[in-house]
């Protein structure tokens, strides 16, 4: 057959490919790999530093301060709950992986999408690439990660920032260019300085959708760190990935019902900082 | 640094899930076979006709369905997943994702027309899906794996519960959309319930559809995919292959072949809405 030749040579191929890179170009992704891990790593000691309680009751105060006491004292309840299933090191680990990635593409996100916000040719460029990181399963960034950087957590967070980043860029875009018409103009009638034009009138009235971006970025983020178990990023993605395939059923519950935990406090967290803002500026 | 007192909800849950095990194996056991026995008829289809016939046939159907471009984008596709030598895994995943998103469909399709039609049941369905739409999507996969383990059933199921809140939603939106004044018409006429649904209210609603229908296909395929490490075979299992055996060649080819049936999928859903709004606009004038 010669379609079997031909795929023997592309595997060929993309093997060598690889080691030469590895032999060329080791210190390039060494250097990425030293800062992904020192962001994770200092996110994760953060953390844990504190004990278990403190921790719980610090999100549980936020809770309380952005969404509502019952919402601060149920998350408080459901992190000791986490605690008392013997997975807090492993949910910790998990969230700071959510927070190192989310830095990241929200680092190279919140600036892109007000550029492209400002410039249409931008937006137009960018609109395919979003499809399509959007169009495909996010499961297949993992490949190039892993192949370029390797077994480990800066492997994950490669892959969470790419899934992480559309919608923040996205909404940004929309948040920046929906600026109501009369406000340009009422600006360009007062002659404000362009920097006061973006500070004073185009960024506040794109908060809310920015905030809109953010949350589903976190939220994405933390569907690929669940994911991403399964290239050694530690935390819940791998205890469950390791209880998935021994059966271990006890595990894997206690494991899901932390990570159920996890995402209700960040989605509820992030969208309740999103709330009072817009309500208090309209 | 964990409480001293041990507590693990899995602990008290697992016995209950061997007992449900235990107890109604037959039912999972018919539930097992009728899907595999559904997915192995869709797959000895799609796999009866050597790949060069199926891509023919896949090709004339979308022009004849859609358009020229359509046409080329699919034969391409298909022709690029012939090429990555993953013939039957490109086939397999395509016959998972099919027989899913019409199970989802199916389900979600009444709910949703029931959710705009009824204001309480859509606030009873709300809270439920504003869950199902946060939670990853892995954490679907562990129930199911629970009680019909391993391999393809599994991965259908959590697939099928997946897919259902974007189209739920979507068929709510649509069918609460459709302009009132289509509906007193119709009842002024005096038609049949069945026919002011079927012959006034879907085609209105259609192009709303077509989009819940575009993301329940993406999303399903996200999930089949990874359910290719809970054994659903298909590109799912190369890519986990490529990924735990380091074959990086391997991998590759796996996920461009994810990346072209992907492609394939929305597109072909995409051009059906356009087709929709094309059938839409002479109706909504005459």
């Amino acid at each position: 057959m010669e379609i079997s030749a031909l795929i023997a040579r592309f595997d060929e191929m993309v093997d060598n490919a690889l080691f030469w890179l590895g032999d060329h170009a080791a210190f390039l992704f060494d250097f990425f790999r030293v800062v992904l891990e020192g962001l994770y790593d200092g996110a994760l000691w953060l953390l844990e530093l504190p004990p278990f309680y403190v921790v719980a009751l610090a999100a549980g105060l936020l809770g309380w301060r952005v969404v509502g006491r019952g919402f601060g004292l149920g998350i408080a309840v459901a992190l000791l709950a986490c605690a008392a299933m013997g997975l807090w090191p492993e949910t910790m680990s998990t969230l700071a992986l959510v927070i190192a990635a989310s830095i990241i593409a929200l680092a190279v996100s919140l600036p892109l999408g007000v550029l492209a916000g400002l410039m249409p040719r931008l937006d137009r460029a960018l609109t395919p690439v979003l499809d399509l990181i959007q169009t495909l399963p996010p499961y297949i960034y993992l490949l190039p990660s892993i192949a370029l950087l390797g077994y480990g957590p800066a492997t994950a967070l490669v892959a969470t920032v790419i899934v992480a980043m559309p919608p923040a860029i996205r909404l940004t875009s929309l948040g920046i260019r929906q600026t109501p018409h009369e406000f340009i103009e009422l600006g360009r009638a007062t002659g404000v300085t362009p920097a006061q034009m973006f500070f004073k009138i185009r960024l506040p009235f794109a908060v809310p959708s920015i905030m809109a971006g953010i949350n589903q970025s976190l939220m994405m983020a933390f569907g690929m760190v669940v994911i991403a178990g399964i290239v050694g990023s530690g935390g819940l993605g791998e205890t469950i990935y390791g209880a998935i395939r021994t059966l271990d059923i006890a595990t894997s519950i206690d494991a899901s019902i932390a990570i159920v935990i996890l995402t209700m406090m960040l989605d509820r967290l992030t969208q309740g900082a999103a709330r009072p803002r817009k309500g208090a500026r309209k | 640094m964990t409480l001293p007192t041990a507590f693990s909800p899995g602990a008290f849950l697992a016995p209950a899930i061997d007992w449900l095990n235990a107890n109604f194996h037959p039912f999972f056991a018919l539930v097992t076979r009728v899907i595999e026995a559904v997915l192995g008829a869709f797959e000895g289809a799609l796999l009866a006709l050597p790949p060069w016939a199926l891509i023919a046939v896949v090709a004339v159907a979308a022009f004849l369905a859609i358009n020229l471009r359509a046409a080329i984008l699919a034969g391409c596709c298909l022709g690029f997943c012939w090429l990555t030598g993953l013939w039957t895994g490109s086939m397999q995943t395509i016959a998972l994702v099919a027989v899913a998103v019409a199970i989802s469909v199916a389900i979600a399709f009444p709910l949703g027309i029931l959710a705009a039609r009824r204001p309480a049941i859509e606030a009873a369905l709300r809270p439920v899906l504003d869950i199902m739409q946060t939670v990853p999507p892995w954490v679907y996969l562990i129930p199911a794996v629970m009680i019909f383990s391993l391999g393809r059933v599994p991965a259908i199921i959590a697939t099928i519960v997946y897919g259902i809140p974007p189209m739920l939603r979507l068929t709510t939106l649509a069918f609460r959309g459709v302009p009132k004044d289509l509906k007193e018409l119709g009842e002024a006429i005096g038609a049949k319930p069945g026919t002011i649904l079927w012959k006034i209210e879907f085609p209105a609603a259609t192009p709303t559809l077509l989009v819940g229908l575009n993301q329940c296909i993406l999303l399903s395929l996200a999930m089949v995919v990874l359910a290719g490490l809970v054994g659903a075979g298909g590109l799912g299992a190369e890519v986990t292959r490529g990924l735990t055996r380091m074959e990086m060649g391997l991998g590759l080819r796996a996920g461009l072949a994810i990346v072209a049936v992907a492609l394939l999928m929305d597109r072909l859903s995409r051009g059906a809405l356009q087709q929709g709004r094309r059938w839409r606009r002479p109706g909504a004038a005459g």
